[in-house]
């Protein structure tokens, strides 16, 4: 691609994570959660590998790598979310005050770990569709 | 004789549908609405958070979501099972 167009992906790239990250993680609070903050994340994966080539971009972040993530985040949410259903959801929520950023129970860290599942899942699918 | 079985099961099947069908409340009908209810009014308090979409999603809905990322997990395994090749580029890591 163009230099221009490599130029201006890596200066823009940062942001759209901090942009993604911020929207998983006020999910609780405003509009959000998820699925959107890793549709943002992964339109940024998408910048990139259309301005530089899919090899470079599967040099930074291996398809490995994003299995490794995605099975964190899977446990993560696994765990999160029988503890919810089950043990300790009052105990926690009693404790917080309502519409500040640590409310909701476990929910901001159930948004980030989602957000990881939904990137690595449209990312490897970023990656395949390019190869093609 | 398997003709007969079919229609015995699919008149089984009707009768099934049709009666499930007939205790939903009507079209557009506004009574019966006792879940929506319960999370207007109780969601903030039950679930702590503010965005009541994301309190239904991760918490009156947990299992369902949960189902939905094993969605998620199995699509990208996938793709990477299936669409992979002995060697993609000459980049490729080395795994310890």
């Amino acid at each position: 691609m163009d230099i221009i167009v490599k130029s201006v992906s890596r200066i823009l790239f940062p942001f759209i994570l901090l942009l993604g990250v911020y929207i998983a993680v006020h999910g609780h609070l405003g509009p959000g959660g998820a699925f959107p903050a890793g549709a943002v994340i992964a339109t940024g994966f998408a910048l990139l590998v259309i301005a530089y080539t899919e090899a470079d971009v599967e040099h930074e972040l291996t398809r490995h790598e994003l299995i490794d993530m995605k099975s964190v985040a899977g446990i993560i949410l696994v765990v999160l979310i029988l503890n919810i259903g089950y043990v300790s959801r009052f105990d926690i929520i009693s404790t917080q005050t309502l519409s500040e950023f640590w409310s909701g129970g476990f929910t901001p860290l159930l948004n980030f770990a989602g957000m990881f599942m939904v990137i690595t899942a449209l990312v490897m699918i970023i990656y395949t569709m390019m190869r093609e | 004789m398997r003709r007969i079985v079919a229609a015995v099961l699919v008149i089984y099947l009707g009768l099934f549908i049709f009666m499930g069908l007939a205790s939903l409340p009507a079209y557009g009908s506004f009574e019966d609405k006792y879940v929506a209810e319960y999370y207007l009014h109780k969601g903030v308090l039950n679930t702590g958070s503010v965005n009541l979409v994301n309190a239904i999603i991760w918490d009156f809905r947990g299992y369902d979501t949960l189902g939905e990322e094993t969605v998620l997990f199995a699509a990208a395994m996938g793709v990477f099972l299936v669409v992979r090749r002995k060697e993609y580029g000459h980049y490729r890591k080395k795994r310890v």
